[in-house]
């Protein structure tokens, strides 16, 4: 009786200790961003108040703060920054569902696997501002272009990773899945790609970023109606240094919570739960 | 849909033969009926399996004989177990262990010979009737313990209920029903290996491979499982082919020990150890039976048959160096 009720206890605090990871924001960190945040301000409005730029060129972060003010009450920043996650959603998952795909069937057809990966190891490093010209004559000055771009630049990096992951799995976990009856689809889905995970995430983290400079790369060549690169080029042809600046922080901002929120937590979650990061501990 | 049938068909044959064997553990084992036969199994690996160009190019090199450059691992073995058995096989590294186990897994299918599994020949591809454990383990790093001993299951498409019934009675087995939400990297060495030992036994697999399993660990956990793998041997009745190249560790638990040597390729000797379960690890049969196949396995280590066996036979057609390292040869 005795030891049943261990058991329970031990079973729950595994199931907890598995789902309750580290969430503690540490204030020292904070402190930290603040006060660089701070400094950062601090000098660009000491820059400003020397007066080296002209009021057009450089203007006060005040007066950014006041385009933001702008932005956000007539609804432009909303319906921009709306309009840009929509181009990335899609593009972004297109992307990733082509490469995951395109990963798969070659590693079905090891011929073809080969010369398609030095192939999109090729394309993997090419500008993606290059394809724009190609995407505007192809299809033409609207989202479709827009959405072209960011898949070319961001699929290879999937179709890699999702590639190499599946290659490099121990060939162990394949043979002892086999023996216990996995074959076919079973083994793509309960094996293969389980055991790729961690390296099909590092594709689409890669990709992300690629698919988030084509992006906006994209918006200001491929004249959009609406977006954040919208912002900026309309900024460029006004003159609106302010707008410009300020379309620049929300960009940056967006970055930064792809990047230091969705992927870092994904990543650390995968990693913990694959075992990696204890493999570096020891 | 019908090979799901089959499988529920099985799975409670399953259940059946499990009560079967817990109420009649001797009678079954007195039936003596043959569970595994080998006949003539000969095991080479080419130097360039894949390369076939280069492989030409040796040919037209060398002038007219031909010559292959392969290496013998297993020329000629034969062996029976009969159900219930626990076989050890003990040899040195490199002898051939591995291979031989993957071959009766199905998971190596370029041999030559005839593998009859409970009376029947057996395909060459993995089957769930012979499961094989790795010394590493082999669990999937991304499922929990006991997501692991269910992967078989869900594979064979089991129900969910009947999956988790069985799930339940094996990880108790293991004693390692605490742990069933642990993932595997929290988990000792020991226990990773009760896990692999609990995945393979839920298939109710006719046979138990098993590639030294406990080499990776420590002296006392090893003899903690010693004793489970003894107590679930008694339990399932399983047929056990158990790889080690720790000759007391063959001695201590097999009902029989078979030492394959590189020299001859195949079986040197075997033991038989008639001795009661539960054992004493230092009982005297155990010592002088270990002392005998240390005696006995002494040459291997320091023939020259070491060289060829790491680095190949080069073998013409008239097979001139294999016939000076025949077994009759080395038996005289
Ligand atoms: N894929 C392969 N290609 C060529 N030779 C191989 C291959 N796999 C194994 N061998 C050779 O076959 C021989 C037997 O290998 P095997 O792994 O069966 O040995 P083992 O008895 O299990 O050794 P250990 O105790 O070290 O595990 C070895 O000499 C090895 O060099
Ligand atoms: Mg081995």
């Amino acid at each position: 009786m005795q030891n049943i009720q261990d058991n329970n206890q031990l079973q729950t605090s595994f199931k907890e200790a598995n789902s309750n990871r580290k969430k503690r924001i540490s204030l020292h960190d904070l402190a930290n961003v603040t006060l660089f945040i701070a400094a950062f301000i601090g000098i660009w409005q000491l820059v400003y108040v020397l007066g080296i730029w002209p009021e057009v060129s450089l203007p006060s972060p005040i007066r950014v703060g006041e385009s933001f003010v702008d932005l956000f009450e007539d609804f432009t920043i909303f319906t921009s920054i709306g309009m840009t996650m929509y181009r990335l959603v899609i593009g972004f998952g297109i992307s990733i569902a082509i490469g995951v795909t395109m990963g798969l069937i070659m590693v079905k057809f090891p011929g073809f696997g080969k010369t398609m990966s030095s192939f999109a190891l090729g394309l993997q490093s090419f500008p993606s501002v290059a394809w724009v010209p190609f995407a505007i004559l192809l299809i033409g000055l609207n989202d479709a272009g827009i959405l072209f771009v960011v898949i070319m630049s961001s699929v290879f990096s999937v179709i890699i990773l999702t590639y190499s992951g599946i290659q490099n799995i121990p060939p162990l976990y394949v043979r002892a899945a086999k023996n216990m009856g996995a074959k076919g689809i079973s083994l793509f889905r309960f094996v293969m790609i389980p055991a790729a995970t961690p390296s099909i995430l590092v594709g689409i983290k890669q990709a992300w970023s690629f698919a988030w400079h084509a992006l906006i790369g994209a918006e200001i060549l491929i004249a959009a109606a609406v977006g954040l690169g919208h912002i900026l080029l309309v900024g460029r042809e006004f003159q609106l240094m302010d707008q410009v600046i300020a379309s620049m922080i929300t960009i940056f901002a967006i970055g930064l919570l792809f990047d230091r929120v969705l992927f870092s937590k994904l990543e650390e979650r995968v990693r913990e739960r694959w075992g990696l990061d204890q493999s570096i501990e020891r | 849909m019908s090979s799901v049938e089959m499988v529920r068909g099985e799975e409670d044959a399953r259940t059946n033969k499990v009560t079967d064997t817990d109420t009649n553990t001797n009678a079954s084992k007195n039936s003596e009926k043959e569970m595994v036969i080998l006949e003539n199994i000969s095991k080479a690996y080419n130097g360039n399996k894949t390369n076939r160009n280069s492989s030409n190019v040796n040919t037209s090199r060398s002038g007219s004989s031909t010559v292959l450059f392969e290496h013998i691992v297993l020329d000629n073995l034969n062996l029976r177990i009969t159900e219930g058995e626990f076989v050890t096989i003990v040899g040195p590294s490199g002898c051939g262990k591995s291979t031989l186990l993957n071959i009766l897994a199905g998971i190596d299918t370029s041999y030559t010979g005839k593998i009859l599994i409970d009376g029947a020949s057996i395909k060459r591809s993995p089957d769930t009737d012979r499961i094989i454990i790795f010394q590493e383990g082999a669990l999937f790093p991304w499922l929990t313990v006991y997501e692991n001993i269910e992967f078989g299951l869900k594979i064979a498409k089991i129900s969910k209920e009947k999956r988790r019934e069985i799930v339940m009675h094996y990880i108790d087995l293991v004693q390692l029903t605490s742990f069933a939400h642990a993932f595997v990297h929290q988990l000792s060495g020991g226990m990773k290996q009760r896990v692999a030992i609990a995945r393979a036994l839920v298939l109710n697999p006719k046979i138990l491979l098993m590639d030294e399993p406990f080499a990776a660990l420590d002296v006392q956990t090893r003899r903690m499982l010693y004793d489970q793998l003894v107590k679930i041997h008694e339990k399932t009745n399983k047929t056990i082919l158990f790889v080690t190249h720790n000759i007391n560790e063959a001695v201590a638990l097999g009902d029989r020990a078979i030492i394959i040597s590189p020299k001859i390729a195949g079986i040197k000797k075997e033991f038989k150890i008639d001795l009661p379960r539960p054992r004493q690890l230092d009982h005297p049969l155990i010592n002088s039976i270990t002392n005998a196949i240390i005696e006995e396995s002494k040459e291997m280590y320091t023939s020259n048959s070491y060289f060829t066996s790491r680095y190949g036979n080069y073998s013409t057609e008239s097979k001139p160096d294999l016939e000076l390292e025949s077994p009759q040869s080395q038996l005289a």
